[in-house]
């Protein structure tokens, strides 16, 4: 077994792994921003709107993110009709497809986490005079957002580990990177030991991250 | 200042609410007792609109509670203290207090403060400004949820069994607190168990079991020879 191919490689591979890192984070931008848009939808009065979330959430959590990146990838210049595709549209597709999947599944968690509030806290800032909106606001929202650290920390943790199959648009992120060098060396064991072990690295940073959030905001006002 | 026509409230089959008819006047002090289940904190929480009434009228400060905005227009002058505090445990007890005015009425941050503190002061809290709900006693968070009503300046409060949670010995501040306000003259409809507070502060008793108002009237004249054979048992229940 060759390790030094590990060695020459560390830098590549670092390239890889912040390419996997940023296209994580753009999804988890667009997932907690739909996320909370669904999950308001999904406990809204109106049936419409909630029918609406419940289908957008049982499609993204119930069919293949693979599936998904493919329809998301092609399915657009499809749809509007374009010739070519513009320069790195890959990205802007895999972050796009990664985000709509975990808003699926962060709409859920936050869902979950409005619901865990008691209904006391809602009835005494209605009770105030403040409306719906400004209960959410100032009320229910903040304590809700404490309880979901933990599950948004899963979560982030899956969606870095699940970028990797963005590897099939041609994305040059982590396992991407991976798999071409061991195309040019032949040394797959450690090249994807390396691999697993930066994957390793990031997920404990986010879990890390996750703790001292939890603890940060335990210490405060989490009561 | 509030005026029900003919209140019915349902939760699916259960018919909790049959047909409440009531008057309050300004600066009343109307003292809702009853057996559990009797529909009183339901009838309570109608006045609000916490309950969606299923048929009837209610009326509150010349508003019909009819629409979205006069239920947030009536919210803002009625005033609610519940059973269980509901503090915004995120909060501290003067960032609970302060929340509603700012958010709602728009007063400024140094005039609401100023406010708090001298409502926190009234109910005898003003060195616990800036405690979070945890650290205080049952007692002292439910001061406290006065206080965050009182800070709206309610012309009407509404009190559901705010002393029913509490252990024994903090009964006294909260009840004082309440005896209070009765005195300066707030309009206030009590659903309570204490009739010591029933009978010193009321100026009328209201008397609910099976989702009617049974009896009502003058407090030492409705324990004293309670005319309805309901009201009887009850009290002799717990008197």
């Amino acid at each position: 077994m060759n390790w030094h191919v590990v060695v020459d490689n560390m830098p590549i591979l670092a390239k890889g792994a912040l390419l996997t890192l940023e296209l994580t984070a753009g999804a988890v931008a667009i997932g907690v921003v739909i996320g909370l848009f669904m999950a308001l939808a999904r406990l809204s009065k109106h049936k419409v709107v909630r029918a609406g979330a419940i289908a957008y959430i049982d499609f993204f959590r119930g069919t293949p993110l693979l599936v998904q990146i493919f329809l998301v990838y092609f399915g657009i210049p499809m749809l509007l009709k374009w010739q070519t595709m513009p320069d790195n549209y890959q990205y802007t597709a895999g972050i796009l497809a990664m985000g709509l999947n975990s808003g699926a599944y962060i709409a859920e968690i936050f869902r979950a986490g409005i619901q865990s509030i008691d209904r006391g806290q809602s009835e005494a800032a209605r009770s105030l005079g403040m409306t719906q909106a400004q209960a959410l606001r100032y009320v229910i929202l903040p304590q809700a957002f404490k309880r979901t650290i933990p599950p948004l920390g899963n979560e982030f943790i899956a969606l870095l580990k699940d970028s990797s199959l963005l590897s099939i648009i041609a994305i040059q992120e982590l396992f991407y990177t991976g798999k071409i060098i061991v195309g040019r060396t032949y040394q797959p064991l450690p090249m994807y030991m390396a691999v697993a072990l930066y994957y390793l690295v990031m997920t404990q940073l986010i879990a890390q991250w996750v703790a001292y959030m939890e603890r940060r905001l335990g210490k405060n006002d989490l009561r | 200042m509030i005026f029900v026509k003919n209140l019915h409230k349902s939760f699916g089959k259960l018919e909790v609410l049959k047909g409440i008819d009531c008057h309050v006047h300004e600066k009343e002090v109307v003292v809702v007792i009853g057996p559990s289940g009797s529909g009183k904190s339901t009838f309570l929480r109608c006045l609000n609109k916490l309950e969606e009434p299923t048929s009837g009228e209610i009326i509150v400060d010349g508003i019909p509670l009819n629409s979205e905005v006069n239920v947030n227009a009536i919210r803002r002058e009625v005033g609610m203290v519940f059973q269980r505090f509901n503090l915004f445990p995120h909060m501290t007890a003067i960032q609970n207090i302060v929340l509603a005015p700012e958010v709602v009425r728009k007063t400024n941050k140094e005039e609401a403060r100023k406010i708090g503190l001298e409502l926190l002061a009234k109910v005898g809290l003003y060195d616990k400004a800036d405690e979070y709900p945890d650290r205080l006693s049952g007692g002292q968070q439910q001061r406290v949820a006065i206080a965050r009503a009182l800070a709206m300046k309610p012309k009407i409060m509404l009190f559901d069994e705010t002393t029913s949670a509490l252990d024994p010995e903090m009964v006294g501040e909260v009840l004082a607190v309440m005896k209070d306000l009765a005195r300066e003259g707030m309009t206030m409809v009590v659903v309570t168990h204490e009739m010591g507070f029933a009978r010193e502060v009321g100026d009328r008793v209201i008397f609910m079991d099976e989702g009617i108002i049974m009896e009502e009237g003058e407090p030492n004249e409705v324990f004293a020879n309670p005319k309805n054979p309901r009201t009887k048992v009850f009290l002799s229940k717990i008197l």
